[in-house]
C-alpha cells in the first residue's frame, strides 16, 4: 500500500515537472537567443548569449514596423473588446430579465453563432468588405471581432445575469427607474466580476486573432502584431536574430498579463465547459 | 408610453446593436457563402450557377481528402492524447498529489497566452536544422554532422504540428477539468474514502462517470477546434510540403485567396460548417447514451 503511494507520487511529480519543463525549456531559449547575433545563433544553438546584442530588437523594431503593429494591435484588442462586452452584457439582460417569447430564438441564434468559425465566412466577409470599401480600414477589422467575440460572451452575460435576483429589478421600478438605467446602474455593477472574466478572455482573442486580418488588410499601417511578426518567417528576414527578438517583443507582454490575470483567463475557459 | 411599450422598446434597444452586427457580420455571410458556393464565382463578373460541383470536385480532391485526414489525425490527438492527459494533471492537482500545485498548473496552462504566430515561428526555430532539437541530438550521439529536415519530409511533417498542438492544448483541458472537478461535492469522495475505497476505485467509480458531460464537451471544443486549426499550420508549414500538411481550413484558404476561386472556396466552407455540426451532433449521441448508463 505504502510503495503504491510513493510510485504514485513519484510518477505524477514525473508528469508535472516534464509538462512544465515543456513550457520553460522553449521559451527561455528563445529570449536567450533574442540577444544572439545570427551567427551564433546557427552556429551554436544551445550556448548563452556571450553579450547582450540588443541590435535585433532596435532593428527588428525598426524594420519589421512592430511600432505601428503593437498600436493597431492595441486598439483593436481594446475597442472591439470594449463594445463585444457592452452588447453582450446588454444582450444577456435582454435575453435573461424580459421574458419575451423571441428570447429563446434569439438565444438560440447566439448558441449556433458558438458553432460557426471564422473560415466559414471569411470569402463573403472579404467581398462585402472590399465592396462597401471597409477593407484594409481599422473599422473593417473591429467589426468583425465585436461581432466573432459575442456569441459566447453572450452566453456567459445571459447566465450570469439570471443569477441576480429579480427583486433587485422590482424594487428600482416601483423607484421609477426606466430598464436602460436599471441596466447601467444596478445590472452593470452587480455583474463586475463576470464583465472582468468576459474582458480579459475577450482581450487575450482579439490580441491573438491572425486570418482575419490577414485576409481583410493588405496595408501595414493597418495590420496587427501576429501578422507582423508572421512576416519574419518569410522573405523579409532570414536574420534568426530578428526573428527570436520579435517573437519576443511579441510573448513577453502578453507573459506578464497572464501572470496577472491567469485565474480571469482560467475562468474563462472552463465557464464554457461548466456543468450547472 | 405605458410601462409595457417602454418595457418592449428597451428589450429591443438593448437587444439591438449586438444582434444587428451578429446577423450582419455571421450570419448572413453564411447565407451568401452558401449560396456562392453553388456557383463559379471568381471574384468579377455576375455568379455562374454549377449547382453541386464544386462539391463534387472537392470531395474527388486527393488534397482535399488528405487535409480532411490531417483534421481527423487532429481530433484523434486531442481525444486520446490532450483530452486523457489534460483529465491526468487536473486528477493529480485536485487530490493534491503534489506539492505546490498552483506553480504546475501556471506553468503548464502557460502557453494558451501564446499566439499561434508566435507557437509556430518558435516550434519551426526549434525543430529547424540549426535548431535546439538537432543541437541536443549532436551532442548526446556524439554525431557532429547529424540533421533533421523533419519539415520536407512529406510523411514526416505533420508530426511536429500534432506535437505543438498538444503542447498548446493540454492546459487549457486541464483547467477545464480542474474546474469541473472542484465542483464535484467533496462528501461523496469524503465518504469512499472512508469506506476505504483507493484513489483508483474513487476515479473509475465516483469521478470519471461524474464527469462524462465535460468530457463531452471537451470533445465537441476537440473536434471545433481541429476544424478552426489554422493559424499554427499556415505559419509553421503553409500546408507543405506539396499540400501534404494541409487542413480543410488551408485548402479552402488556398483556393479562394490564391486560386481567386470564391464559389469553390465557400464550398469547402461550408463543407467545414456541415462536418462540425454533424460530428457534434453524433457526438452528443454518443455521450446522452453514456450518461444514461450511469444513471
Amino acid at each position: 500500500m505504502k510503495k503504491t503511494i510513493t510510485l504514485g507520487k513519484g510518477l505524477s511529480y514525473l508528469l508535472m515537472i516534464t509538462f512544465t519543463l515543456l513550457t520553460i525549456i522553449p521559451l527561455t531559449w528563445m529570449i536567450l537567443s533574442a540577444f544572439k547575433p545570427h551567427a551564433l545563433i546557427v552556429r551554436h544553438p544551445l550556448s548563452p548569449p556571450m553579450s547582450w546584442y540588443i541590435e535585433n530588437f532596435t532593428l527588428a523594431w525598426t524594420q519589421g514596423h512592430l511600432g505601428i503593429y503593437f498600436i493597431n494591435s492595441t486598439i483593436y484588442s481594446l475597442v472591439a473588446t470594449f463594445f463585444t462586452v457592452l452588447f453582450a452584457m446588454s444582450s444577456g439582460y435582454a435575453l435573461s430579465k424580459f421574458h419575451y417569447k423571441s428570447s429563446r430564438f434569439v438565444s438560440l441564434l447566439y448558441t449556433l453563432g458558438l458553432l460557426i468559425t471564422v473560415h466559414s465566412v471569411i470569402v463573403p466577409l472579404f467581398i462585402m468588405e472590399t465592396k462597401l470599401g471597409l477593407s484594409n480600414t481599422r473599422l473593417g477589422v473591429i467589426l468583425p471581432y465585436i461581432a466573432f467575440g459575442l456569441p459566447f460572451q453572450v452566453f456567459l452575460a445571459t447566465t450570469y445575469i439570471k443569477g441576480i435576483p429579480d427583486a433587485m429589478q422590482e424594487s428600482a421600478i416601483i423607484d421609477g427607474a426606466d430598464f436602460i438605467q436599471i441596466f447601467l446602474r444596478i445590472i452593470i455593477p452587480v455583474a463586475t466580476p463576470i464583465i472582468s472574466t468576459m474582458f480579459i478572455y475577450t482581450f487575450l482573442g482579439n490580441w491573438n486573432e491572425f486570418i482575419l486580418v490577414l485576409t481583410l488588410t493588405s496595408d501595414l499601417t493597418v495590420r496587427s502584431l501576429p501578422v507582423g511578426i508572421n512576416s519574419f518567417a518569410g522573405g523579409m528576414s532570414r536574420d534568426y536574430g530578428l526573428q527570436f527578438a520579435a517573437l519576443v517583443i511579441g510573448t513577453v507582454p502578453m507573459i506578464i498579463f497572464y501572470l496577472i490575470f491567469k485565474d480571469k483567463i482560467a475562468q474563462g475557459f472552463a465557464a464554457g465547459a461548466l456543468k450547472e | 408610453m405605458t410601462f409595457l411599450q417602454q418595457k418592449r422598446m428597451s428589450y429591443y434597444l438593448l437587444l439591438a446593436p449586438g444582434l444587428l452586427l451578429f446577423a450582419s457580420i455571421i450570419i448572413f455571410p453564411v447565407a451568401y457563402s452558401l449560396s456562392l458556393s453553388f456557383t463559379s464565382f471568381g471574384g468579377y463578373g455576375k455568379p455562374a450557377f454549377i449547382g453541386l460541383e464544386n462539391y463534387v470536385k472537392i470531395l474527388g480532391d486527393e488534397v482535399f481528402l488528405h487535409s480532411l485526414r490531417n483534421n481527423l489525425l487532429i481530433v484523434a490527438v486531442s481525444v486520446f492524447g490532450q483530452i486523457p492527459l489534460g483529465f491526468l494533471l487536473a486528477f493529480l492537482l485536485h487530490r493534491k498529489m503534489v506539492r505546490n500545485g498552483n506553480f504546475y498548473q501556471t506553468m503548464i496552462f502557460l502557453p494558451i497566452t501564446i499566439s499561434p504566430v508566435v507557437v509556430a515561428l518558435l516550434w519551426n526555430q526549434i525543430f529547424s536544422s540549426s535548431g535546439m532539437v538537432v543541437a541536443i541530438i549532436r551532442n548526446l550521439t556524439d554525431q557532429p554532422q547529424y540533421v533533421m529536415k523533419i519539415f520536407e519530409n512529406r510523411q514526416m511533417a505533420i508530426y511536429p504540428i500534432l506535437f505543438v498542438l498538444l503542447w498548446m492544448h493540454t492546459g487549457t483541458y486541464m483547467i477545464i477539468f480542474f474546474a469541473n472537478l472542484q465542483k464535484m461535492t467533496p462528501s461523496l469522495l469524503e465518504a469512499a474514502q472512508i469506506d476505504g475505497a483507493s484513489e483508483s476505485q474513487m476515479l473509475g467509480r465516483i469521478i470519471l462517470p461524474g464527469m462524462v458531460g465535460t468530457i463531452a464537451t471537451t470533445a465537441i471544443f476537440a473536434i471545433s477546434g481541429s476544424l478552426k486549426a489554422f493559424d499554427l499550420i499556415y505559419s509553421m508549414t503553409g500546408g507543405g510540403p506539396a499540400h501534404f500538411t494541409e487542413v480543410i481550413a488551408i485548402y479552402m484558404y488556398i483556393n479562394t485567396f490564391k486560386y481567386y476561386k470564391y464559389g469553390f472556396g465557400s464550398a469547402a466552407s461550408m463543407i467545414i460548417v456541415l462536418l462540425a455540426v454533424g460530428l457534434i451532433l453524433i457526438l452528443q449521441y454518443i455521450s446522452r447514451k453514456f450518461e444514461r448508463r450511469f444513471e
